[in-house]
């Protein structure tokens, strides 16, 4: 059996391939890196999967709390192992878009799953998972909370601001100014929407897109950037694990080195 | 191998303390100081004046003195100069150039004439249209003028045989570094990213024959070792500068060499060696005329990416990392180009937005390992 885990910002993922390379088990716990999160999910997994830690031939770690994590393998960067594990499950992807908790990276991948280019946010809240915490705070709601708000949303109010706080004080304007707590809402993903958008184009997109990362369960994310990018984006069934599963596929790739077999 | 480490390790220190090594060489060879802000800037004639030329590039700390000048959208090394005159670190200069590259550096000129009147700030201009007889005119001109303005702030007098003596060691240290930059590469486990520019930096705060001779000795003491042969990644970097040291260590971290450079603060100042002709200003200003692929001056054959590829194929390197000061339109401007060519020719290119003011470089991790991940 493989392991993959991958430790994020705010939420640990690890998924477990069997030897025929079938998912034996998954999980995410919301809690992430520096906290008790790694630990728990990868129990949960093994529950799931039925095994002991000890029937784990090999582990990969991955994520923002790779450098920390005792007990893999290889250490492998996020980038990749969205790479690979989205190329598992969607072979025809050629960019991926993955929104975590605190960084957003838009990925270009060949056929077999490997990284042609890459770029990240830089040290901005916009466009990622946290600016839609935030919010979703201001108007007293969750993420999903946020994401149902706007499916009522009719037109969008415009948030021009790139900085999360100045745009958290822009929603509080519009919502003094009387709009409508729905367009509120549809314009936040609007506005997250229109960054990602924005690192899009620094790297070029190709078709098909696929949306990765925590923040693809969010459906109002998903239509927003398709209208801004004016492409269909793929939905994924797990798209929080797919750094944990691209972990896991590389992990059944070493010797007990831990170097590529 | 002992000597050679002493050598680097000697090196390494003068750039680790700027203000303390320049002190040393003034009290050394009883000369003044005059600062010489990014990139190109005449230090032959403060050579001819017999002071020392002091590369002024910013630091690890920024401040906030200088947001009573700036926005927050200038760049880094601008905004650390700016806090460290407006604190007095540089009273003991006589004099500081100041180059008119882009919009930041022109207003500096401006604001530093009213915010620290003392350090007798002389502007730099190069002319748009360097190549042509007209621009070259221009330039010597300007020389003229800097050289006057040099000569009433230094109180001395700069004879046209001290020009020409200066420009013949300042050909001789070029040379030397060009040598230098070509053999460092070939020992990765002597010399890191991290060394090889603090060294290279070194040159910013020393006597020039003093560190002309030490490097041509650090030169010949690698040279009699044998290459280490290593299997690790070759890259080149490209940008205004690559720092700090924590960004570069991620380079030797991720088993990645830097084997030639493109930095405005590194190879550009020396790749261009003079022509042979005319009189040392005429020659000074033909290697500006000389200089391309440089995003601080204007080179209507945009010819960047071309450099990079056969840089790319002069040391058989696997990619190209492009290093952008936050905030350095100039380089900002250029990248897509460079982006473009390099995808049309399949090299790899990693873009890294760095300060020289970072706390963390968790992010710049995961992209660095990335990057050596494809590679």
């Amino acid at each position: 059996m493989y392991l993959g885990v991958d430790i994020g910002s705010s939420s640990s993922k690890a998924v477990i391939l069997d030897e025929g390379g079938n998912i034996a088990g998954q999980a995410v716990i919301n809690i992430g890196t520096g906290s008790r999160g790694p630990q728990k999910v990868i129990e949960e997994a093994l529950s799931q999967a039925g095994i002991e830690r000890t029937q784990i031939a090999r582990t990969v770690v991955t994520g923002y709390g790779r450098m920390t994590f005792e007990g893999a393998d290889k250490q492998i960067t996020e980038i990749s192992c969205h790479a690979k594990g989205v190329s598992a499950v969607a072979p025809d992807a050629r960019t991926i878009i993955d929104i975590g908790g605190q960084d957003a990276k838009v990925i270009s991948i060949d056929e077999l799953g490997n990284v042609k280019n890459f770029v990240m946010n830089e040290k901005c809240a916009a466009g990622t998972g946290r600016f839609l915490e935030v919010m979703g705070r201001v108007l007293d709601t969750t993420i999903d909370g946020l994401s149902d708000m706007a499916e009522r949303g009719v037109e969008g109010v415009t948030i021009s601001s790139t900085c999360t706080v100045f745009a958290e004080s822009e929603m509080i304007s519009q919502l003094a100014a009387g709009k409508k707590i729905e367009d509120v809402a549809l314009g936040a993903h609007k506005s997250i929407a229109q960054r990602v958008a924005g690192l899009v184009n620094r790297i070029g997109i190709s078709p098909e897109v696929v949306l990765s990362g925590g923040v693809a369960l969010n459906e109002s994310v998903i239509r927003a950037l398709e209208k801004e990018l004016g492409y269909d984006i793929i939905r994924l069934k797990s798209p929080q694990t797919m750094g944990a599963l691209g972990a896991a596929i590389y992990a059944m790739g070493l010797d007990k080195n831990g170097t590529e077999a | 191998m002992k000597h050679i480490n002493d050598m680097i390790a000697e090196l390494v220190d003068v750039a680790n303390h700027p203000v303390r090594s320049v002190r040393t060489a003034m009290e050394r060879t009883g000369k003044k100081a005059v600062g010489c802000f990014p990139i190109y800037t005449p230090d032959e004639l403060i050579h001819a004046a017999g002071a020392i030329p002091v590369g002024m590039w910013g630091g690890p700390e920024m401040g906030n003195l200088s947001d009573r000048y700036y926005q927050t959208f200038c760049c880094s090394v601008v905004k650390a100069n700016t806090h460290q005159a407006l604190r007095g670190d540089y009273d003991f200069l006589s004099a500081v150039l100041v180059t008119a590259y882009c919009d930041t550096l022109k207003c500096t000129i401006e604001n530093w004439k009213v915010a620290v009147p003392h350090l007798n700030v002389i502007p730099v201009v190069y002319p748009q249209n360097r190549k042509l007889e007209a621009g070259r005119q221009f330039l010597i001109e300007e020389f003229q003028r800097i050289r006057k303005e040099l000569e009433k702030a230094l109180e001395t007098t700069i004879t046209d045989e001290a020009i020409e003596e200066s420009f013949a060691l300042y050909e001789a240290y070029r040379k030397a570094m060009r040598t230098f930059v070509d053999v460092a590469g070939r020992y990765p486990g002597l010399i890191d990213a991290t060394a090889r520019h603090a060294i290279i930096k070194a040159a910013c705060f020393m006597d020039k024959e003093e560190y002309t001779d030490k490097i041509n000795a650090l030169i010949e003491a690698l040279e009699a070792v044998s290459a280490e042969e290593h299997g690790q990644k070759k890259i080149i970097l490209t940008g205004l500068l690559a720092e700090p040291d924590e960004f570069l260590d991620l380079f030797g971290e991720n088993g990645l060499v830097v084997v030639a450079d493109d930095l405005a603060q590194e190879s550009r100042q020396f790749r261009v060696e003079a022509a042979a002709e005319g009189d040392a200003l005429t020659r000074m200003a033909g290697r500006i005329a000389d200089q391309d692929g440089c995003s601080f001056l204007y080179d209507d054959e945009k010819s960047r990416g071309a450099m990079l590829i056969d840089l790319k194929n002069k040391y058989n390197a696997d990619g190209i990392v492009y290093c952008q000061l936050k905030f350095c339109d100039p380089e900002e401007f250029d990248y897509p180009i460079v982006k473009r060519e390099m995808e049309e020719v399949g090299i790899p290119l990693l873009y890294i937005e760095i300060e020289q003011q970072m706390d963390s470089v968790e992010q710049l991790r995961t992209r660095i390992q990335t990057f050596a991940e494809i590679l």
